[in-house]
């Protein structure tokens, strides 16, 4: 595959559930057995979703995490059209840096939307109580004086993983700039393909 | 395009990272930080100079401190596979998977480089220099991931 319409990028602490949502959405697996596993650097996944009959092909760059890796994870966010900005829902000091990336985001990647994207529900759930009781309300209210999308999702159970996408998807349709530059590259890579030159700067 | 081995850096990208990099260098006093960023752009170059400068700063990095040693060996993977050193390439996989035998990022790294080496049809080649690298270097790696947990 060598066209991507749409870029994504997962930011958040390390240990929040990147890797877990992409997995999730991308092969629709959970593995809550293995050992955690510290992504080094960045991972990149492709997969291709149809919608109003066009077929377009999602990037998912899914980043490490760690601060150590900050100033790389920047040149990934380059370019992006969404980012999914994720926090643990049991962990405040996570939705700081979750807060940090929004603001970034904001003032930097002007054309990049941004979506907050709660992980670990199913704890929730089953009583599991975060360490600041009042973390749901703080993020709500954020969310909606940021006017940012706010999803609560699961990565074990999967539940609202693909509601997240579908809407970024979604919102990325809306924009008809976005479609015709879809439908541009369709037309590109069907033709035989060009050999381009270097150039010299 | 986008897997781990034809992701291309950036010349601003690279630039950035070289010029913090020489920076400390003429401080005479270089983290471990800059080495790394500045290193990993170097790999992801399309000149092959600068990969292998990148991997002997990575190496560099690896030998010195006991830290990031596991993000060292991925990069130093990436490196050498993408200057078609397979066999280096796959023992540094081999060592990286001896200590977390079930990463997936680093397994779907190892098929990547052998999926590569296929289409040049290098398959049989690499076994034979995988084991150079060998016991010294695991086990270092070993040590240092121990102390770590
Ligand atoms: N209960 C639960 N655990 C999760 C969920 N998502 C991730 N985890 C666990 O949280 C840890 C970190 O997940 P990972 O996806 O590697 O985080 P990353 O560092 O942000 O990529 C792992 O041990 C996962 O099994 C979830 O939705 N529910
Ligand atoms: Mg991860």
């Amino acid at each position: 595959m060598n066209r991507v319409d749409l870029k994504i990028v997962l930011l958040g602490n390390a240990m929040v559930g990147k890797t877990s949502l992409m997995q999730r959405y991308v092969h629709d697996s959970f593995n809550g057995n293995r050992p955690y596993q510290n992504t080094i650097g960045t991972v990149f996944a492709a997969k291709q979703v149809q919608v109003n009959g066009v077929s377009l092909v999602m990037g998912i760059w899914d980043t490490a995490g760690s601060e150590k890796y900050d100033a790389m994870t920047r040149t990934y966010y380059r370019g992006a059209k969404a980012a999914i900005v994720c926090y643990d829902i049991t962990k405040f000091s996570t939705f700081q840096r979750a807060k940090h990336w929004v603001r970034e985001l904001r003032s930097i990647e002007e054309n990049c939307k941004v979506y907050l994207c709660a992980t670990k529900k199913d704890l929730c759930d089953e009583g599991f109580v975060s360490d600041d009781p009042d973390l749901q309300n703080t993020v709500e209210k954020y969310a909606r004086g940021t006017q940012t999308k706010l999803f609560i999702t699961s990565s074990k159970t999967g539940e609202n993983v693909d509601k997240l996408f579908d809407e970024i998807v979604q919102d990325f349709v809306s924009n008809p700039e976005n479609l015709q530059q879809v439908e541009e590259a369709i037309v590109l890579s069907r033709k035989p393909e060009k050999r381009y030159c270097c150039t010299v700067i | 395009m986008e897997d781990v081995l034809n992701d291309v850096v950036s010349s601003e990208d690279l630039k950035k990272f070289e010029s913090v990099y020489h920076e400390q260098l003429r401080a005479s006093h270089v983290t471990q930080k800059a080495q790394f960023e500045y290193a990993w752009c170097l790999v992801r170059s399309k000149y092959s100079a600068d990969i292998r400068k990148g991997i002997l700063l990575l190496e560099d990095l690896y030998n010195n401190y006991d830290t990031e040693k596991r993000d060292c060996l991925y990069y130093l993977a990436i490196g050498n596979a993408r200057i078609k050193e397979y066999s280096k390439a796959l023992s540094y996989v081999r060592s990286f998977l001896q200590i977390e035998p079930a990463n997936v990022q680093v397994q779907q790294l190892e098929t990547l480089i052998k999926k590569k080496m296929e289409k040049e049809g290098l398959v049989g080649m690499a076994v034979a220099g995988g084991v150079i690298i060998g016991i010294a270097s695991i086990l270092g790696l070993g040590i240092a991931m121990a102390k770590k947990n």
